[in-house]
């Protein structure tokens, strides 16, 4: 390959990437020989990175398809529009770390936030990937990145605890996927998913029972990322030991890779592959993943209704949430990209917001307990309100994000050929059950009392995630049109 | 039964040997020894494969740099800790059934999988072409892996450094 061939790709595309990774090398630059008047203003230059790539991202609205160096790069319509949601959630995320008042929880500020980039990075990878290689370098940036977020609480021993159990889980969860890429590509003789896919339509022939084991596997490893019951159980002791900003991370920006990967992966490749001459293998395998969303949401809400931390709570509750995204994943219809793009986009400002609040509070009463809601409607209403508003975008109440994403996804499991009327069901009875859970806050805040008086303020810098959530959860629930619309 | 075939046999024995004995062990060190064993040999499956630069650099990296590094991990810390395990029978024969379901299940699987004719002429000039795919075709991967690797030494850093030290 000469100088020529490479010059003609349209390196221009990597944009919003090569911002994210200038500004990661030069905070750590700027962290280790900078000064130290210099290194508060840090945070506001990886705002500013973020920022600055989700403008050029903007600018590639309604680009044609892109591919630079035989797939490793691909930009679609598909990596664009689930890119946007990472860049804006990790933007949410930053301005939460800016607005920290409490200087002693982790000391090492700097690393914490090349680290959110590298994530970041290796997210968008994700997102772009057309090459398994590409796509498991990029999940394993973020993973690797998570892993050491998660240990940087160093004074706590549950954020070690929780550091260890990502670790170790994650290292399994990656073991598995690659293996299972093995099979994939052991059968196709290709890492290229444009290419696999080409292979796999053919007839298989002998072929399809390692096709299947090669599916399976590399679903159960992919399923750790995305914590689905049952390998879920690392994900309220990572989430509890961590830092709550990065927590909100790896519950949004971590999770929502998670499902791009898996949509790139499995409707890709194996939603081309014909099956004992009929079915797409994929077809085949919907009740594989119809099982694991049907335990998912089960086993997420009604462990949920036991907890009374709050960041343990939340944790179960994203759980639950990932079994309402595997539903489009498994009926097939038109819409079914839309709905797991449009929840995830409400995902991410309802669970942010909702950590958002958490933290505010965390770092006022050094408490990540329930009872920090107590009588929070006397102390501080605008607060109330604001968490009164995600938690009813959590449950599904109407008027908010999470009543039209969850709406959508319900329409599309009973329109969907064969339609999935055992996940819808257990879609509105869990939907039921987490009423009980997320309004037992709004008790907490309304009707009981304070515990000591005094009232809680909400400071300049931590309005603005605030807001911005707030702005998201309720405009995406009037007028979820404008981002449907966006997304055609 | 050609050579080729014995050598598989004799080197795939000991690998999966090497991963027994580590589970079995009880010093640290020996279980050390083990993985070092299953390292070797599976550079010599590579070998078979006409993969020699992949086993050149299996043996430098694993049983090199990774073995090194695990052993000074051992001498640093408590070098003396044996596996104190207590022996659950009930999840050893859970384990075994799901050892022995997944065995069937792969080897009914690839029993009638049938490849077409094996690729040629795998020895020529192999270590150039993997050099000519990394550094033209996967250049975005290899870049991104560097970045893994930065990430991951200021990790190390980060997590292993004293708080405290910082305020100097």
């Amino acid at each position: 390959m000469d100088i020529q061939t490479l010059l003609s790709f349209e390196w221009g595309m990597m944009a919003p990437e090569f911002t994210i990774l200038i500004v990661g090398i030069l905070l750590s630059l700027l962290d280790l020989f900078g000064k130290d008047t210099w290194k508060k203003s840090l945070p506001w230059l990886a705002v500013g990175g973020v920022g600055v790539a989700i403008i050029f991202l903007l600018f590639q609205y309604g680009h044609g398809d892109i591919s630079i160096l035989g797939n490793t790069y691909v930009f679609d319509s598909f990596a664009f529009y689930f890119k946007l949601i990472l860049l804006i959630a990790t933007l949410l995320i930053l301005l939460m770390v800016i607005s920290r008042t409490v200087q002693q929880e982790v000391r090492d500020r700097g690393e914490y936030l090349y680290l959110l980039l590298a994530a970041l990075l290796g997210g968008m990878m994700v997102a772009s990937g057309g090459d398994l290689i590409s796509l498991f370098v990029g999940l394993e940036l973020l993973s690797l990145s998570s892993y050491i977020m998660v240990g940087l609480r160093k004074r706590d021993v549950r954020s070690s605890e929780g550091a260890m159990k990502y670790l170790i889980n994650g290292s399994i969860a990656t073991a598995f996927t690659l293996f299972g890429m093995s099979y994939v590509f052991g059968l196709t003789g290709s890492t290229k998913l444009v290419d696999i896919a080409r292979e796999m339509s053919g007839s298989l022939g002998s072929g399809e029972p390692v096709a299947i084991i090669g599916f399976i596997i590399m679903f159960v490893g992919l399923a750790f990322k995305i914590s689905t019951v049952p390998f879920h159980m690392w994900t309220p002791d990572v989430y509890e030991g961590a830092v709550t900003p990065v927590s909100a991370f790896l519950s949004v920006v971590s999770k929502s890779a998670g499902f791009i990967i898996i949509v790139r992966i499995f409707w890709g490749i194996f939603g081309n592959a014909t099956f004992g001459g009929s079915d797409t293998l994929f077809a085949t395998m919907i009740d594989f993943i119809a099982v694991l969303a049907f335990l998912t949401m089960f086993i997420g809400n009604l462990v949920a209704l036991r907890q009374r931390n709050m960041k343990r709570l939340l944790a179960y509750s994203s759980i639950g949430h990932a079994g309402y995204i595997l539903i489009p994943l498994v009926s097939l219809t038109p819409v079914s990209l839309e709905n797991i793009w449009f929840y995830l986009l409400a995902y991410a400002f309802m669970t942010i917001g909702a950590f958002m609040v958490i933290y505010i509070l965390e770092q006022q009463k050094q408490s990540e307990d329930i009872s920090i809601f107590t009588g929070l409607y006397r102390e501080s209403p605008a607060l109330a309100i604001i968490m009164t508003i995600f938690l009813a975008s959590l449950a599904g109440i109407p008027g908010t994000a999470g009543f039209i994403g969850k709406f959508n996804i319900f329409v599309g499991a009973v329109a969907a050929d064969p339609a999935q009327y055992i996940l819808a069901g257990t879609m509105a009875v869990m939907t039921v059950v987490s009423y009980i859970y997320y309004f037992n806050i709004m008790v907490q805040m309304y009707i009981r009392k304070p515990q000591l008086e005094g009232t809680t303020k909400i400071a300049r810098l931590q309005s603005v995630p605030l807001i911005l959530c707030v702005a998201g959860t309720i405009g995406l629930g009037v007028f979820p049109f404008i981002a449907l619309n966006f997304f055609h | 039964m050609n050579g080729e075939f014995i050598a598989f046999l004799i080197l795939s024995f000991t690998a999966i040997l090497g991963g027994i004995l580590m589970l079995n062990l009880k010093k640290v060190v020996h279980m050390l020894l083990s993985v070092v064993l299953t390292f070797v040999s599976l550079a010599g499956i590579y070998v078979l494969l006409s993969a020699e630069f992949v086993a050149v650099v299996q043996i430098l990296i694993y049983s090199g740099a990774v073995t090194i590094i695990l052993a000074f991990g051992i001498m640093l810390t408590k070098h003396t800790a044996r596996d104190e395990r207590t022996s659950n029978r009930l999840r050893a024969a859970l384990v075994g059934v799901g050892v022995l379901v997944f065995f069937f299940t792969v080897y009914g699987a690839i029993d009638n999988l049938f490849f077409g004719p094996g690729a040629e002429g795998l020895h020529v000039e192999n270590t150039q072409q993997i050099g000519e795919r990394i550094f033209a075709h996967y250049v975005i991967p290899f870049e991104l892996v560097s970045i893994v690797l930065l990430v991951a030494l200021m990790g190390a850093i980060v997590l292993a450094r004293k708080e405290g030290e910082e305020n100097k």
